[in-house]
C-alpha cells in the first residue's frame, strides 16, 4: 500500500476502496463485452477440457462424458502397456526433433543472404517468392510434392535424365523422415527467415560502421556483429519450438504418409485419429492417451517458457 | 577520415563486388527451386494426358488446353468444396472478428475485479487443450456434428488473435474513449463507433489472419463432417490429392489415376485453382502477417 497521493493516484486510491461488488456493478457494461467470447471459451476450450474427465472413466455412449462411471487409472494401464502408443510417442520425438535440428539453421541463413544483397527491390522480391509457400496448406503443397518427387515426377526425370538413379521419395520407409526435412525446408524457410531479417534490421547501424572503419570484411561484420546480436532470437525461436515437440508437423506428416510409409508416420497425433476414428472406438482410452499428449505438450511449453526467460529473451508469456 | 567516409559511402551505394554478383546468382538459384515446382504444376493443369506422359518436366505446354479444367469443374466436386468454404468465410469471417473485438476491447479497459482471472482463461487455452476426443463428444452432445457451424464455431476465436489485437486497443489514446463516456456512451456503441474505426490496420490483420485459417482448415472438418457434400474446398482437395494417390510410388501413376478417376492435369489444376485466392490476396497476407508475428513474437 503507498502512503496517499495527490493527483491521478487520488482518483485510484478512491476506485479501489470501493467494496467489490460495487466495483463490478459499476464495470456491469464491460462484463457485457465479455459474454460472447467466454461463452465460445466455455463451449469450445473449458468443456472439452472437462470432458478430459474421460480418461479417468469408462465411456459408455448412452451416459454421455458426465455420466460415465469413474474407474481412476486403469485406462492409463492399457495405454502405457500398449507398444504402439510407446512407438508413436518414440516415432514423434524422432521425427521431430531430428527434423528441428536440420531444419533449423536454414531460416538464419537465408536472413543472412537476403540481408547481405544491396539490392532493395530485388530482395522485397525475392522474400515474396521465398515466403509464399508458408500461406498454402500442408494439403495444397503435398499436391505439389506428390507432383514433384513421385516415381514418374519433376525430379526422377530430372535425375532419369542426369544417368543418375531415381529415388523412390513417397514411397520407401528409409526416404521419408529426408522427404518431410526437405519438404519442410520447401515451404518454411522463407517465412523463418523474415523473423530473423527483422531481428537483423534492428541491429545498430553504427557498429557496422565501426567495423568497416577498423577495416572488417563482410564476412567478419557477419561473424562478429550480425550473429552475436541475433543471438537472442536465435534462442527465442529455438526454444518455442523444442516447446513443439510433442505436436509438431503433423499436417504435414498426416498429408504426406501413405500406405507404403503407415508405419514410419505413425506419429502421436496419428495414432490418436486412427484410435479414435478409424479402428473401433474406444472414447476412454483415446482421451487418456489425449490427455496425456496434453500434459506432455503444456510441460514441455511451460519449460521452453522457463528456459527461454531464463536466457535473457522474453519468453511466450510475459 | 577520408578513407572512412569513402568506405562508408561504398557500403551505402557501392560497386557491386565479385561477392554480390555471387550472392545474387545463390539467391536466384534458391528462388527457382522454389518457382519451379509451382510453374510445373501449372503446366501439367494446362496441358493435355499425352504431353504431360511425354515430358512431365514441361515448363510450359506447347498445346495449351483447358481439359483439365473441364473435367475437374464437371466432376463439380471442386465446386462444392468451394460453395462449402465460401459458406464459411460468410458466417464465419465476421462471427470470428465479433467475438475476438469484444472481448479485446473487455479485457483492454481499466482494471475491474476478474479482469486477470478472465485473462488467464483465455491464456490458458494457448498452453493447455483437451484435444481432439472430448472436442468431438462435446460437439457431438451440442448436435453440432454433420453441420458446418461446427467448423465454424471452432475456428472463430484464437487466443492469439485476441491478444495482438487486445495490445493494439491499450495503444490507443484513452481521452476519446473518455470523452465519450462523459458523453453518455455506452461501452458497445464506444467499441463500435470509436474503436472500431480507429483499429483498421488490426482488422485488416486479423480479418486475414481467421480468413486464411479458415481457407487452410481441413481438420474439423474431417473429424466433424460426414458427407461428402458438406466438405469444404481443403478437404475435397484432400480427397482428389491425397487419398487417390496412396500408391502413386510403386504403381505407375497412370494406372493408379484410372482407377481414382482424376488425371494428373486434373489434380494439379485443382491444385492451382485452390491457390489462387492465396495469391490474389498475398501482397497484403504479407505484409500483414510479418507485422503480427512480430507483435506476438517479441511483444506479448
Amino acid at each position: 500500500m503507498k502512503p496517499a497521493a495527490l493527483g491521478p493516484d487520488k482518483k485510484l486510491r478512491a476506485r479501489s476502496a470501493n467494496p467489490w461488488y460495487k466495483e463490478m456493478w459499476k464495470h456491469r457494461m464491460t462484463y457485457t463485452l465479455l459474454i460472447p467470447g467466454l461463452v465460445w471459451l466455455v463451449l469450445f476450450a473449458y468443456l472439452p477440457m472437462g470432458g478430459l474427465s474421460l480418461a479417468f472413466k469408462h465411456y459408455k455412449a448412452n451416459e454421455g462424458i458426465w455420466g460415465s462411471p469413474w474407474v481412476g487409472f486403469e485406462n492409463f494401464k492399457y495405454v502405457f502397456r500398449d507398444p504402439t502408443f510407446a512407438q508413436a510417442v518414440w516415432r514423434t520425438l524422432y521425427i521431430n526433433i531430428i527434423k528441428l535440428v536440420i531444419t533449423f539453421p536454414f531460416p538464419i541463413l537465408l536472413a543472412l543472404l537476403l540481408n547481405e544483397l544491396r539490392m532493395r527491390k530485388t530482395k522485397k522480391l525475392f522474400q515474396t517468392v521465398f515466403t509464399f509457400p508458408q500461406f498454402l496448406s500442408w494439403i495444397i503443397v503435398s499436391g505439389i510434392v506428390i507432383n514433384v518427387l513421385s516415381y514418374d515426377g519433376l525430379l526422377n526425370s530430372a535425375l532419369q535424365l542426369m544417368g543418375l538413379p531415381t529415388i523412390n521419395f513417397l514411397g520407401s520407409e528409409n526416404m521419408f523422415l529426408p522427404m518431410l526435412i526437405l519438404t519442410d525446408i520447401w515451404k518454411s524457410t522463407g517465412w523463418g527467415a523474415i523473423i530473423f531479417l527483422a531481428a537483423i534490421s534492428g541491429i545498430d547501424q553504427d557498429q557496422y560502421e565501426s567495423a568497416q572503419i577498423d577495416g572488417a570484411s563482410r564476412m567478419q561484420q557477419i561473424f562478429k556483429i550480425t550473429l552475436p546480436n541475433i543471438l537472442p532470437t536465435v534462442t527465442v525461436m529455438f526454444i518455442l519450438n523444442v516447446g513443439g515437440l510433442m505436436s509438431a508437423g503433423f499436417d504435414q506428416i498426416f498429408n504426406l504418409a501413405n500406405a507404403a510409409t503407415q508405419n514410419v508416420s505413425q506419429v502421436l497425433d496419428v495414432y490418436i485419429y486412427r484410435i479414435t476414428f478409424q479402428s473401433s472406438t474406444d472414447f476412454s482410452f483415446s482421451t487418456a492417451v489425449s490427455l496425456f499428449r496434453s500434459l506432455v505438450n503444456m510441460i514441455l511449453l511451460l519449460a521452453a517458457d522457463r528456459v527461454a526467460k531464463l536466457m535473457g529473451g522474453d519468453g511466450l508469456f510475459r | 577520415m577520408s578513407t572512412a567516409t569513402a568506405k562508408r559511402h561504398k557500403y551505402r551505394i557501392g560497386k557491386m563486388t565479385f561477392l554480390d554478383y555471387a550472392l545474387l546468382v545463390v539467391l536466384i538459384i534458391l528462388s527457382l527451386m522454389i518457382l519451379i515446382p509451382f510453374i510445373n504444376v501449372i503446366a501439367i493443369s494446362f496441358a493435355s494426358q499425352k504431353e504431360y506422359a511425354d515430358n512431365p518436366m514441361m515448363l510450359f505446354p506447347k498445346h495449351p488446353t483447358l481439359d483439365a479444367y473441364k473435367a475437374l469443374f464437371n466432376d463439380g466436386r471442386i465446386l462444392t468444396g468451394f460453395w462449402n468454404t465460401i459458406k464459411i468465410l460468410v458466417v464465419g469471417l465476421p462471427l470470428s472478428l465479433f467475438l475476438t473485438s469484444t472481448m479485446a476491447y473487455g479485457l483492454s479497459r481499466d482494471k475491474f475485479p476478474g479482469k486477470k482471472l478472465i485473462f488467464f482463461l483465455v491464456l490458458f487455452t494457448m498452453i493447455f487443450n483437451g484435444g481432439i476426443v472430448p472436442l468431438y463428444l462435446v460437439m457431438k452432445s451440442l448436435h453440432l456434428t454433420g453441420t458446418l457451424w461446427s467448423v465454424i464455431l471452432v475456428g472463430s476465436f484464437s487466443a492469439f488473435n485476441m491478444i495482438l489485437m487486445m495490445n493494439y486497443f491499450q495503444g490507443l489514446p484513452e481521452s476519446l474513449m473518455e470523452s465519450a463516456r462523459l458523453d453518455g456512451a455506452g461501452e458497445w456503441k464506444i467499441l463500435f463507433s470509436i474503436v472500431l474505426p480507429l483499429a483498421a490496420p488490426i482488422m485488416a490483420t486479423i480479418t486475414l489472419f481467421y480468413g486464411v485459417a479458415f481457407w487452410n482448415g481441413w481438420y474439423d472438418a474431417m473429424i466433424f463432417l460426414r458427407k461428402a457434400e458438406m466438405l469444404p474446398l481443403q478437404n475435397v482437395l484432400r480427397t482428389i490429392i491425397v487419398e487417390s494417390s496412396t500408391n502413386v510410388s510403386n504403381a505407375s501413376s497412370v494406372d493408379a489415376l484410372n482407377k481414382s478417376g482424376f488425371s494428373t492435369g486434373m489434380k494439379m489444376a485443382s491444385v492451382f485453382v485452390s491457390m489462387v485466392p492465396i495469391m490474389c490476396f498475398f501482397p497484403m497476407l504479407q505484409k500483414h502477417f510479418a507485422k503480427g508475428v512480430l507483435t506476438g513474437a517479441i511483444k506479448t
